[in-house]
């Protein structure tokens, strides 16, 4: 009784085996499974082997410096990603310490994880640049080295003070600027022209602007655009609108929140009339309101809130469309003000060689030699289009006519006197920002409610915030 | 004759061990990949909910300051509400859409592989592309949808920029990417249904609808069972959905789109806040095996047996 069916049993087995070796080119099912073990033991043990050896090579082991940053090959500006190798190469000419550059996706850059998880994971980058908006970020986690001691009195003294008070803590540097970024606002000539508007025309009120881009709203093209994602952006081009009626987000002191006041109401207020109006969209096209090559050029709107890398990109990329630029209208009563953004150079406290990184910070853009105003020209009239942030760049640049006509000149003698630095806020302070401006902004929501709501969770993290001062 | 029933038996043991160890070696780079690549980080994740983590190398124990400031977090139980409307609008959606597909696409008409085929498509494309052509075919006033809805008069709506649209239409997408893949699932539990219940039922009289109500909805239970379940796990756990927030909404506008899973990512990789993070992504781990075990007993483990 058992012994037939293990009869039976073996038959079948050897009726398989026999299929086996015939489907597997002669090979018993033995043999076959025998080998597919060894093959996916080799597997295994030689996988992460080799996935360990690709991590070592991958990484910077030369001993170069490596340099994160955006402005890479096939860049909006191609001369822009050529004015970084040309430093480099300029570095790398001269010192024994080498530097590599490492291009990083601008969107990634900005609103992605790689920096964070780079440092997170001890491999953060001995060079990189940020904007004051992520300062306090890098400088609380104790990864900004001090570059003071590589800069010169002389050169200290060239670099503008309100551009390098986001940048400085007690005193010492950590931070050099490539450039000062105010914003402004474009618009398309052709679309005033259009709605039978002309250069007398440009709104110098909020509720002028507002009434403009009424007129200005035709078929699918918006009168107005802010920008709408949330993000660093957005709170960066809404906080010069903030100001201007008076209102912050913290007090001067640093201690406890000023976001519960007039002049952050109506800021709040406007941007949701420009929304609700029908003037303004919802969202903006490309990657988003601070591209104006796939918005004010392509007519998704007639009018623009965008920074002054916009002249270099719409020279780049759109050089026919006809523009104008004017400043940032006011509030009622309201004092004229920008922002005054722009990316920095800095270096890792915790690199291979800070010293070295700091250093190269120093050289490239804060140092008197003619190479390095010269560089400092290069960028800010060549590769883009911004204002210098230091005296002697600014000067040759102005000898050299770049600020002598058009919206170059617009910015430097209109836009930007009286502009702020962009302020250095913590992830908190700005989340609580960001979620007041897009709860007024698309949500509809009360403009003061948000504004209450936002300073108790700015006052409840001032509470406990034990980092360097909030500016 | 006991002799050789031992022998057969050591014979018959020995097989059963060679064919268990060539069956483990199989297996084992598949489960070391997830426990290296997954258990471990799990555990860590678990972990680091104790601890405040700086995402700069500072760590120090919290005890469960995390779960505090989470317990106290509006924007965290926010976050839990858009994720549960996402979850049931997704659920729900892609089950009625994917088992209405595989029902047509079961049927003896001309070129169904194709049809098959055109269905299952947008699963095999990227999430960040899927993303990418959707937004620019959703754009405010110029975008495809909209002009097709203008053109039959229907005005156009800001569908990724109005808090009222930003997730219907994130949960839309979702469903046209996943379809086709549980259409397959569905599919393949269709035609395990023996044709002869059919038949039989086709000689009594039985009309579609009642095919459909008593026979092929009670022999599909297992299969809806394992699609609910897996898209369920899919909704909560948010991974999916993640990239397709990612790039059309960034969370926005104003949080309306900030599932669980990216608010989760905000506070790590954002705001350095690992130990916050992971203290929330265990909560919802809780949360997901705490559904995962009520799905299991109002189904009596997918068999929706009486007995």
């Amino acid at each position: 009784m058992v012994m037939g069916p293990q009869k039976g049993e073996d038959r079948e087995m050897k009726s398989i085996e026999r299929v086996g070796r015939e489907e597997s080119g002669g090979m018993s099912r033995r043999r076959f499974l025998a080998r597919g073990a060894s093959f996916a033991l080799a597997a295994a043990v030689t996988g992460p082997g080799l996935t360990l050896l690709s991590g070592c090579g991958g990484s910077s082991d030369s001993g170069a410096l490596k340099f994160w940053q955006f402005y890479g090959p096939g860049g909006e500006v191609e001369a822009q990603g050529k004015w970084f190798e040309d430093a480099v190469k300029g570095w790398n000419e001269g010192h024994e310490t080498k530097v590599e550059l490492q291009y990083i996706p601008v969107t990634e850059y900005l609103n992605g994880s790689k920096l964070q998880t780079a440092f997170s994971s001890g491999d953060g980058p001995d060079l990189f640049i940020i904007s004051p908006g992520d300062f306090l970020r890098y400088y609380n986690g104790d990864v900004l080295q001090d570059l003071t001691p590589y800069i010169k009195d002389e050169a200290r003294s060239d670099l503008y003070p309100n551009v390098m008070a986001t940048r400085e803590v007690d005193g010492k540097i950590f931070g050099i600027p490539m450039e000062v970024e105010p914003m402004a606002m474009y618009y398309s000539v052709k679309a005033f022209e259009d709605a039978g508007l002309s250069e007398a025309d440009v709104p110098e009120t909020w509720d002028g602007l507002l009434d403009v881009a009424g007129k200005l709203k035709k078929g699918n093209t918006f009168g107005l655009l802010f920008d709408t994602n949330p993000g660093y952006y957005q709170n960066f081009t809404w906080y010069p609108f903030m100001w201007q009626g008076g209102g912050d987000a913290v007090t001067a002191s640093s201690q406890k929140s000023a976001f519960s006041s007039k002049g952050t109401v109506q800021a709040l207020q406007f941007w949701q009339d420009a929304i609700e109006s029908g003037v303004a969209p919802r969202k903006a096209l490309g990657t988003g309101a601070n591209d104006i090559v796939a918005n004010l050029s392509q007519g998704h709107a007639a009018i623009q809130n965008c920074g002054i890398w916009a002249v270099a990109a719409l020279e780049a990329n759109a050089p026919d469309f006809e523009y104008g630029t004017f400043k940032l209208p006011l509030p009622p009563g309201g004092e004229y003000t920008t922002d005054l953004g722009g990316w920095a150079f800095v270096a890792n406290s915790k690199g291979q060689n800070p010293e070295e990184a700091g250093r190269f910070c120093a050289w490239a853009l804060a140092s008197m030699s003619e190479q390095s105003v010269t560089r400092g020209v290069d960028w800010i009239a060549g590769a883009d289009s911004t204002v210098a942030p230091r005296k002697s760049v600014q000067q040759q640049a102005e000898q050299q006519g770049a600020f002598d006509e058009g919206p170059m000149k617009f910015f430097r003698e209109e836009a930007f006197p009286g502009g702020r630095g962009e302020p250095r806020y913590t992830p908190e302070v700005y989340k609580a920002v960001s979620d007041a401006i897009q709860a007024v902004q698309l949500d509809g929501q009360s403009a003061q409610d948000q504004a209450d709501a936002a300073a108790e969770k700015i006052d409840t993290f001032l509470q406990t915030y034990d980092g360097a001062r909030i500016v | 004759m006991s002799a050789g029933a031992s022998e057969t038996s050591r014979r018959r043991l020995s097989r059963k061990h060679r064919e268990w160890l060539a069956a483990a070696l199989f297996v084992a780079p598949d489960a070391l990949g997830l426990l290296v690549f997954l258990g471990v980080p799990m555990v860590l994740a678990l972990g680091l909910g104790f601890f405040e983590v700086t995402g700069f190398g500072g760590i120090s124990f919290a005890g469960l300051d995390n779960y505090r400031k989470m317990f106290a977090d509006p924007l965290f139980f926010d976050s839990l509400k858009v994720t549960i409307q996402y979850v049931v609008g997704f659920v729900v959606g892609v089950f009625v859409v994917s088992l209405g597909l595989a029902l047509l696409v079961q049927q003896k008409i001309p070129f169904v592989g194709f049809f098959r085929s055109m269905f299952f498509l947008p699963h095999v494309v990227s999430l960040v592309v899927v993303g990418l052509v959707w937004q620019f075919m959703l754009t405010d006033g110029v975008g495809v949808v909209n002009q097709v809805l203008e053109a039959v008069g229907i005005g156009g709506r800001s569908w990724l920029g109005d808090p009222q649209l930003a997730l219907g239409t994130v949960v839309l997408v979702s469903i046209w990417f996943f379809m086709g893949y549980y259409m397959i699932i569905f599919l393949a539990g269709l035609q395990e249904i023996p044709r002869e219940y059919y038949d039989a039922a086709k000689i009594d009289g039985a009309r579609s609808w009642q095919l459909f109500r008593h026979i092929t909805w009670p022999l599909l239970k297992p299969t809806s069972f394992f699609v609910l379940l897996v898209s369920t796990i899919t909704g909560v756990a948010g991974l999916q959905a993640f990239d397709l927030i990612y790039v059309m909404t960034k969370g926005g506008p104003a949080n309306s789109t900030s599932l669980g899973i990216f608010y989760i990512y905000q506070q790590a990789f954002q705001f350095n806040d690992y130990g916050y993070a992971a203290a929330m992504s265990s909560f919802l781990v809780l949360l997901l095996l705490a559904a995962t075990a009520l799905m299991f007993v109002l189904t009596r483990g997918g068999r929706f047996e009486t007995e």
